[in-house]
């Protein structure tokens, strides 16, 4: 068999990568519980037995029912139900979906804005550098929450709540990914300074090729690995993040419950016998986010090159 | 040894002299309450939160007891002249906060404010003057035999006239009240009352001290010091007071009531409240609102059952009407008509099968879950098609906006100033007129003169069966037009440390007579 005609697949089976998933079972495990977390998150409105978002199903009757195998509680609502009578199962695969959607897209949208900035300042050096990095340093002195709370309270004066519902998933991804993205352009800087020194960089220099393909295609795939494993730690910062958001009540509103939104529904109930509105949201956002942590922990020490084989 | 030891008892005895003397309001209550004052001005704003105020900083000529009968406060009697008028004799030597002394002229400065404020001219409107006979005479005149004259007198907390009258630096009248803050009488106040404001931050904390001259030295009353923190979220709330943070609190959340019950340390206290809660339809901004046939539909729409048995866990009176039982205005017919099929049918027949979108607005700290409430009613025309689009406030926010009538639906708790169902249509189902005060809270803009006039002849009918009647026919017609949408009566619920005895000073108008409180 020659090189050429392996395929993807097979040099993917014969990498490192996938010899040292193989043998992590910790790994495995996290893998594939937030893989079934995704699925159910994506496929929420085939899985969930009513639309937690259409008021019109929701019955005040039933509100506070407990979870199955509780006295009082119905066969209709397996995980029980809120305050206002939604179906804690459905809510939750659908709250799962709007915090996943959060975590990728503020992610996207912090990568994108932070590989930019950070390989721009690393590579062209000197005054773009230090302008771009002391926009950093103020963007990292706002705290996500001020800026959440003042963006949060602008779009809802101008767009009313109704229509605040509707766009407040955008606003929450646009807050957190740009109140975020100094951790990115850090990371990515401190790699491309580090590149930049290397032989294969001034080989291309020689070459004649231009600065931006250099930087795009020459030094970026280099410093690929270290923006993985930040990237996976952020998606569960940006998880948290929504929830604190929402938990305060600047995030997604009541109508449409992310996680931490329904956490904080469940609150008042907590202490008084309806622990199950907030404790299982609860559950389900560590659960989230304990196994992104955990691929995070383990991609880190894959991609780390001295411990690389060893 | 023996000298010695006389020496130390004597010293001890000198030293426990003087303490004896100022252990009469030395104990020191940490109370939270959903809200804190919106203003210091009492005038500016009729709702429980003022009153509450009102009872602490101030005295009524007189107030009702436990059992509805009245009290004598700074009226020490009166006598009936003739069939207008009232003559009473103020109590002689009751000092104001800033020294000065309490003669009839407040009074009269009182009245006339009253009558001036926005919110209180309806309820003296039978009313024509104040009289002054000497320094602690007056007579209190109404232009026609008005039966509720001492229920509206309870009312009338006398204010210091020399304080506030003149001018502040900026030019403005000392007395100006002003609904949207900013007055004099707003940051500053001078009443008779068992407690001085000593410290307030707007939301954060209100500090009260025993007025040192207060007059009635034989209130029981041992508190000198009260600290009013507001707290908002009903579980933290309880759970101050569980972990010992604070010795009282209200209201408690329907949801905490068997937490309270349970614990050894604290006291509930409970009862049939005679606040009803409910929505305005406003038929000024949302031309469906004025189709008779949409309002039944939304009142058909709203399941009041289920969210007194749900959101409020039992702890209240399910409405069809505004008079709770045992007013004259009740009428026993009138049952709650939850019923989607015929909602539906209603809209169709309307005209409005696709439904439409609405606003609606409600506190988020002022009643019990009021909140919660909304969201359910939102949810519940969600079913008729009615799109809600629901903005809920701290109070404080809410009543500038309900009086610049902000939402096409807001929420509105009101309980009978006089105990008395006129009182319910004068101020919410009249037809809005500034000039009289006459449907001040009425935020739904629903006028029906003739209903009107019928309230105005029970208010001056003396035959109690007569008036019953009027009052019921009046009840059941707003029932037929489905004027506003009623939800419940709330109950209440107040819950303090065993050694605070606040059962005594309770009553189901909810203004807690704190002077008269006692701490062991």
């Amino acid at each position: 068999m020659t090189t050429a005609t392996l395929s993807r697949w097979d040099r993917f089976r014969d990498s490192f990568f996938w010899y040292s998933f193989k043998r992590d079972k910790v790994a495995i495990a996290s893998f594939l519980v937030l893989m079934l977390m995704v699925f159910a998150a994506v496929f929420a409105p085939l899985l969930a037995p009513t639309d937690p978002y259409d008021l019109t199903q929701i019955d005040i009757m039933n509100s506070e029912l407990p979870p199955v195998g509780l006295s009082g509680s119905d066969a209709a609502f397996p995980l029980g139900t809120d305050a206002q009578g939604r179906d804690l199962l459905s809510t939750i695969l659908y709250g799962t979906r709007v915090s996943l959607m959060i975590g990728f897209g503020a992610v996207v949208l912090q990568a994108a804005l932070g590989i930019l900035f950070g390989l721009l300042a690393g590579y062209l050096g000197g005054r773009v550098d230090a302008i771009l990095m002391r926009i950093a340093d103020v963007q990292l002195s706002f705290s996500t929450l001020m800026v959440a709370i003042i963006v949060g309270a602008v779009v809802k004066a101008t767009f009313g709540s109704l229509m605040f519902g509707e766009i407040a998933i955008y606003m929450l991804i646009f807050i957190i990914g740009v109140s975020e993205w100094p951790q990115i352009a850090r990371t990515v800087r401190a790699s491309v300074l580090a590149e930049k020194k290397k032989e294969y960089v001034d080989a291309a220099k020689v070459m004649g090729f231009g600065t931006p393909r250099i930087m795009f295609r020459h030094i970026l795939p280099n410093t690929l690995s270290p923006i993985f494993v930040i990237a996976t730690v952020q998606i569960a910062n940006a998880i948290i993040s929504e929830a604190a958001l929402s938990f305060l009540g600047l995030g997604m509103p009541e109508t449409q419950p992310s996680l931490g939104s329904l956490i904080k529904s469940g609150f008042d109930y907590i202490q008084s016998g309806s622990w199950w509105i907030t404790l299982i949201p609860g559950l389900v956002l560590v659960v989230l986010v304990l196994v992104i942590n955990l691929l995070g922990d383990w991609l880190r020490d894959v991609m780390n090159p001295r411990l690389y084989k060893g | 040894m023996k000298k010695l030891l006389t020496a130390f008892v004597g010293s001890m005895a000198l030293s426990a002299a003087p303490m004896a003397m100022s252990a009469e309001a030395t104990k020191e209550l940490k109370m939270a309450y959903d809200a804190d004052p919106v203003t210091l001005d009492i005038h500016e704003q009729l709702s429980g939160g003022m009153l509450q105020l009102s009872h602490m900083t101030f005295d009524p000529l007189l107030r009702w007891t436990k059992d509805l009968g009245f009290e004598a406060r700074l009226a020490e009697s009166w006598e009936r002249v003739d069939e207008t008028t009232m003559r009473f004799k103020l109590r002689e030597g009751v000092k104001f906060h800033s020294g000065n002394e309490l003669t009839a002229e407040d009074v009269k400065f009182t009245f006339e404010r009253l009558k001036s404020s926005p919110d209180y001219k309806a309820i003296f409107r039978p009313f024509t003057e104040v009289r002054i006979v000497d320094d602690h005479t007056f007579e209190l005149v109404t232009e026609k035999p008005y039966p509720l004259l001492l229920n509206a007198a309870t009312y009338i907390f006398p204010m210091d006239s020399e304080f506030y009258s003149g001018e502040t630096e900026d030019g403005k009248a000392k007395d100006l009240i002003d609904k949207k803050g900013g007055s004099f009488a707003s940051r500053n106040m001078s009443g008779t009352g068992p407690f001085v404001v000593a410290d307030r931050q707007q939301g954060v904390r209100v500090e009260f001290e025993r007025f040192d001259d207060y007059w009635d030295t034989e209130s029981p009353g041992n508190v000198g010091k009260i600290v009013l923190t507001p707290i908002k979220e009903n579980n933290t709330r309880v759970s101050a007071l569980l972990s010992g943070g604070v010795d009282y609190i209200a209201p408690v959340p329907p949801t905490d009531l068997d937490r309270i019950r349970n614990d050894k340390n604290v006291d509930l206290v409970t009862m049939t409240g005679t606040r009803i809660i409910m929505f305005q339809l406003n038929q000024e901004r949302v031309e469906a609102f004025k189709n008779p046939k949409v309002r039944e539909a939304i009142a058909y729409a709203v399941n009041q059952e289920g969210i007194a048995a749900k959101i409020m866990k039992g702890f209240a009176t399910p409405a069809a009407q505004m008079s709770p039982e045992g007013y004259q205005g009740h009428n026993p017919n009138l049952k709650p008509r939850y019923d989607i099929a015929k909602a539906q049918e209603l809209m169709k027949e309307a005209g409005y099968e696709d439904g439409f979108t609405i606003t609606m607005m409600a506190p988020n700290n002022r009643y019990v879950n009021d909140d919660k409430i909304a969201q359910a009613v939102a949810a519940m025309l969600s079913r008729i098609n009615i799109k809600v689009d629901l903005k809920t406030l701290p109070k404080a926010q809410y009543w500038p906006e309900f009086d610049d009538r902000a939402a096409d639906m807001m929420m509105i708790g009101w309980h009978a100033d006089t105990e008395d169902s006129a009182n319910f249509y004068e101020f919410l189902t009249f037809c809005p007129d500034s000039e009289t005060g006459a449907g001040q809270y009425n935020a739904g803009n629903y006028c029906n003169p003739e209903l009107d006039k019928l309230v105005e002849m029970a208010n001056v009918e003396t035959d109690l069966d007569k008036r019953a009647e009027m009052l019921q026919t009046v009840e059941q017609r707003l029932y037929e037009d489905a004027a506003f949408i009623p939800l419940h009566w709330q109950d209440l619920a107040w819950a303090a440390k065993k050694n605070v005895k606040i059962e005594p000073v309770l009553n189901v108008m909810n203004f807690p007579y704190l002077g008269d409180l006692v701490i062991e």
